[in-house]
């Protein structure tokens, strides 16, 4: 039905026609729309951040040890894991705009996968920190018993585990979101000439990746090098 | 505006390519930053994660050449770092009640609970 | 007989024969804004009801039926829903989808399937806060606000209470990405940003409140989950965790929440006005940047909330400064509109008496709201019955009377019909005196230290509880006419014609009363100002057939 339709043209008082932009068919409108969508994204990552801010301006020093027992070697080939895959994912964009309807689909493929590899490898780490004790609802992070951590420590590992699960249920969506534009490409719902729905899911992994490009540093870097004083705070 | 139906691709997957390459090689400065220089990492790599965030927005999600969409986003950004600086950088920063509160460094080596009774606080 | 939207529709999925799933499939704007009118005035009365149980509890002092537990439930339910399921969605659910389009000559907003996916959701998230009235220990008794500790250790059902407010959020979240989209993409040939009517403003600005703050107060819904069932710490000050935090992102949200419900209703005072002085708007553009000011500044000013809780004593000055400032583009809307009755040729018809009304309420409303901004005065009346008085003088006496001068104003545009003036504008009277005895005596009993959601209180105290109860029923009886009036306006009143008020606005100007399901029989070209009267009448004419300017 959306193909067909046909714009309407308003007429002003001198005779010129000027052509109305219809709800149907307004690329640029649902490419508007699906930012402003980010834009809340960004709010709620940001309030997230804030409170990790907050708890890591009260405890500097337990988050820098408790960043430090991160695993960065893990946490740092899912960056570049989620860097690839945003790439196989641009280029897949591209690949359908140019005509490609196979390459492009092949591209959405490795995106998945990527993606599944990284969630594989946050499940690792995830049962990791379980079998050290740390993780949502053991001791550790409870107060007043002999494993509990301090204050700090409790802090930077609940909101380690609510962001990286938040992201990683974004990842989860992203992943069904790739499976769904899959399906509409192969009905030819999605083509070279209407492809909106690939542009914004493209626009949806790059912010998944966003999110990560500030996860990380945060949360596991900040306690890198040298651990025992020489990290200033950039208030 | 409509559908962008004439694309260089060569051009575009180039570019793509090229963002990558920074990409990378800045996620390699974030790791050999804390060993090359000491001091000042919090600072350090969240000013290499902003260039990263501006590369990706600006050539991957193809905000550069929007007006409009790009005075929005720097609204909103805006918006967040106005609530850091102010939660952040003028409440938090000037906490008040550092010596009697529960939750704070001091409070955490009196062992547990043992107020009598928790002040007014005001 | 030509067809109105009431006879034809366009469904999100298939073509349904039968009425009843016509209705609940429509993607139409009008019939959208009609089923959240008539689901909201449904809660609307429930919360109201609330209210009235507990005016009379406090009849007297001591238990009269309901016990202090219950009474914590009250306030909690009637703030809930009176917020969430009422004036959040308020006026941009009812008049943002029914006019907004109108005005701007569209066919509907941006993205109708997601309006009709939006109202579901708001469906959805009525009916998982109310459930909870049936579930386990009942409904929540932390207030509306929730604050942490209470809220984590609690027994009663928080937990319903925190995820229909995300699903709440969401609605109103997609409401307003879809209604800025709308504004930005489909205005007609012509019509620039400074050509929209102010009520297009009032919405636009809301949409950018509702669209950036409401993610934060869905994240701390989240975090409190987080924190109640799985321990993160955050708000838990047993771990660290430190509960001016939960205020903070909580009134991050609900600060400029307030902003996002008085807005559209400017909005529609600044269309009211105009149209019954008989001449333009003093300070179009004032009125319209200044919308877009409080909507700015109002994200700013949260802290206001925070005055006695533990906040830095620089934090709060700052705060106190940015809550006066917020009140400037408030101050100037009032003084562009009074300019405009100036020698204007007033028409008191029901709409112009809400109006006038609400800026008598409205203005004490925000005065007492500026008594408060200063930090040594908040320190005496947070909390009391002078806060109380001060929200509702704002939101009901601001929020909700704009509502009702927005119903009766374009209630000829919805229904095609008219309601009996003069048994209208005596139910604005009993509501307005209503009203007044109603909180004014609270201000007064707050001053003196009655402190709010209180069961109990001194003796002392009782006068004004009783005069505040003698005006609920005053207004409650005053709302019941209301109502009355308006559905036997639609039931059995006279045909008004396309446009009863000689308004100049876009909405007014259809083929049919009520409209047709495509709006405007063709997208005119604007090359007028919203407001073009000339010795009291409007100068833009157009043929209805072709929307081609005939003066």
């Amino acid at each position: 039905m959306s193909h067909e339709y046909v714009p309407e043209i308003a007429t002003d008082r001198e005779g010129n026609e000027y052509e109305v932009q219809g709800w149907q068919d307004d690329f640029y409108g649902g490419k508007l729309g699906f930012w402003l969508f980010m834009f809340t994204e960004v709010m709620m990552f940001g309030a997230m951040f804030l409170t990790l801010a907050y708890y890591n301006t009260l405890h500097p020093q337990d988050f820098i040890e408790a960043s430090a027992s991160l695993n960065r070697l893990l946490g740092g080939t899912n960056t570049v894991i989620l860097l690839i895959s945003a790439l196989t994912m641009g280029l897949g964009l591209l690949k359908m705009r140019a005509g490609d309807i196979k390459g492009a689909k092949l591209m959405i493929w490795a995106t998945i996968i990527l993606a599944l590899l990284f969630l594989g490898i946050k499940a690792v780490e995830w049962t990791a920190e379980y079998n050290h004790g740390v993780f949502l609802g053991l001791d550790a992070m409870q107060p007043g018993n002999e494993h509990s951590m301090p204050f700090g420590k409790i802090l930077f590992f609940g909101m380690y585990f609510t962001m990286t699960g938040l992201h990683g249920f974004h990842i989860i969506i992203g992943i069904g979101l790739m499976l769904w534009l899959m399906k509409r490409i192969n009905s030819e719902k999605v083509t070279p000439d209407h492809h909106i729905l690939y542009w914004n899911i493209a626009l949806y992994w790059d912010i998944v990746h966003l999110i990560w490009v500030f996860v990380f540093p945060y949360y596991y870097m900040i306690g890198g090098g040298d651990i025992v004083g020489g990290i200033a705070h950039g208030h | 505006m409509d559908t962008n139906t004439t694309i260089d691709y060569q051009v575009e997957r180039k570019r793509y390519y090229k963002v990558l390459v920074g990409l990378l090689l800045l996620t390699a400065v974030t790791f050999v930053q804390p060993y090359i220089f000491h001091a000042g990492t919090f600072t350090a790599q969240m000013f290499i994660a902003v260039i990263k965030a501006w590369l990706i927005v600006m050539y991957y999600m193809h905000l550069k050449g929007e007006k409009l969409i790009g005075t929005m986003a720097l609204f909103s950004l805006s918006l967040v770092f106005v609530f850091f600086v102010i939660v952040i950088g003028v409440d938090v920063a000037n906490f008040q009640f550092g010596a009697e509160s529960h939750i704070t460094a001091a409070a955490e080596h009196t062992a547990g609970a043992a107020h009598a009774a928790t002040p007014a606080h005001h | 007989m030509s067809k109105s939207y009431f006879d034809e529709t366009h469904c999100a999925i298939g073509h349904p024969k039968s009425t009843f799933m016509q209705w609940m499939l429509t993607v139409d704007h009008k019939r959208i804004g009609l089923m959240y009118a008539a689901v909201m005035f449904f809660f609307f009365f429930i919360a109201v009801s609330t209210a009235f149980l507990m005016r009379l509890e406090l009849f007297a002092p001591g238990q009269q039926f309901i016990d202090g537990d219950t009474f914590n439930q009250a306030f909690t339910l009637h703030g809930v829903i009176m917020i969430f399921l009422f004036i959040v969605p308020g006026i941009p659910a009812i008049f943002g989808n029914i006019v907004m389009p109108l005005m701007i000559g569209a066919k509907d907003v941006s993205f109708p399937r997601l309006n009709w996916f939006t109202f579901w959701l708001y469906i959805l998230g009525c009916i998982v806060a109310v459930s909870s009235l049936w579930v386990g220990d009942g409904f929540a008794d932390t207030g509306w606000t929730f604050y942490a500790p209470y809220s984590l250790t609690t027994g009663t059902n928080v937990i319903f209470t925190l995820v229909a407010a995300f699903i709440l959020g969401m609605a109103s979240i997609l409401t307003g990405l879809n209604f800025l989209v709308t504004i930005h993409r489909l205005r007609a040939p012509g019509m620039t940003f400074f050509k929209m009517p102010l009520f297009v403003w009032g919405i636009y600005a809301t949409a950018w409140i509702q669209l950036l703050a409401t993610p934060v107060v869905g994240i701390t819904l989240i975090l409190a989950i987080m924190e109640k069932y799985f321990g993160i710490g955050i708000f838990d000050p047993s771990k660290g965790g430190d509960p001016v935090l939960f205020e903070h992102l909580f009134w991050i949200y609900s600060h400029p929440a307030v902003y996002l419900m008085i807005l559209p209703a400017f909005g529609i005072m600044s269309e009211i006005i105009p149209t019954f002085s008989r001449r333009e708007i003093f300070g179009y553009r004032t009125i319209a940047l200044s919308s877009a000011s409080i909507a700015g500044i109002g994200y700013l000013v949260w802290g206001h909330h925070l005055y006695t809780s533990g906040m830095a004593d620089i934090a709060k000055t700052i705060f106190s400064f940015l809550t006066f400032f917020v009140a400037i583009p408030t101050g100037i809307k009032f003084y562009d509109w009074i300019a405009t009755m100036y020698k204007g040729k007033i028409v008191l018809s029901p709409p112009m008496l809400w109006a006038l009304g609400t800026i008598v309420t409205f203005a004490i409303g925000g005065l007492t709201g500026v008594t408060i901004a200063m930090i040594g005065v908040d320190i005496h009346l947070q909390d009391t019955y002078y806060s109380v008085a001060h929200f509702h003088y704002a939101m009901l006496g601001g929020v909700v009377f704009l509502l009702f001068a927005g119903m009766h104003y374009w209630f000829p545009l919805v229904t095609g019909k008219m309601y009996n003036e003069g048994r209208a504008k005596i139910a604005f009277w009993v509501l307005f005196v209503g009203f007044n005895i109603l909180w004014f005596p609270m201000f007064i009993a707050g001053y003196l230290g009655m402190p709010r959601r209180y069961f109990d209180y001194l003796p002392e105290f009782t006068i004004y509880h009783q005069w505040s109860f003698f005006g609920a029923v005053i207004f409650i009886s005053g709302l019941v006419f209301m109502f009355y009036v308006l559905i036997q306006g639609w039931r059995k009143g006279e045909p008004s014609g396309t446009n009863p008020w000689h308004a100049t606005t876009l909405e007014w100007h259809m083929p049919t009363s009520p409209p047709p399901l495509e709006n405007h029989s063709k997208v005119p070209y604007v090359d007028f100002e919203p407001y073009e009267y000339h010795h009291g009448e409007p100068v833009v004419k157009f043929d209805y057939e072709t929307m081609r300017r005939i003066d």
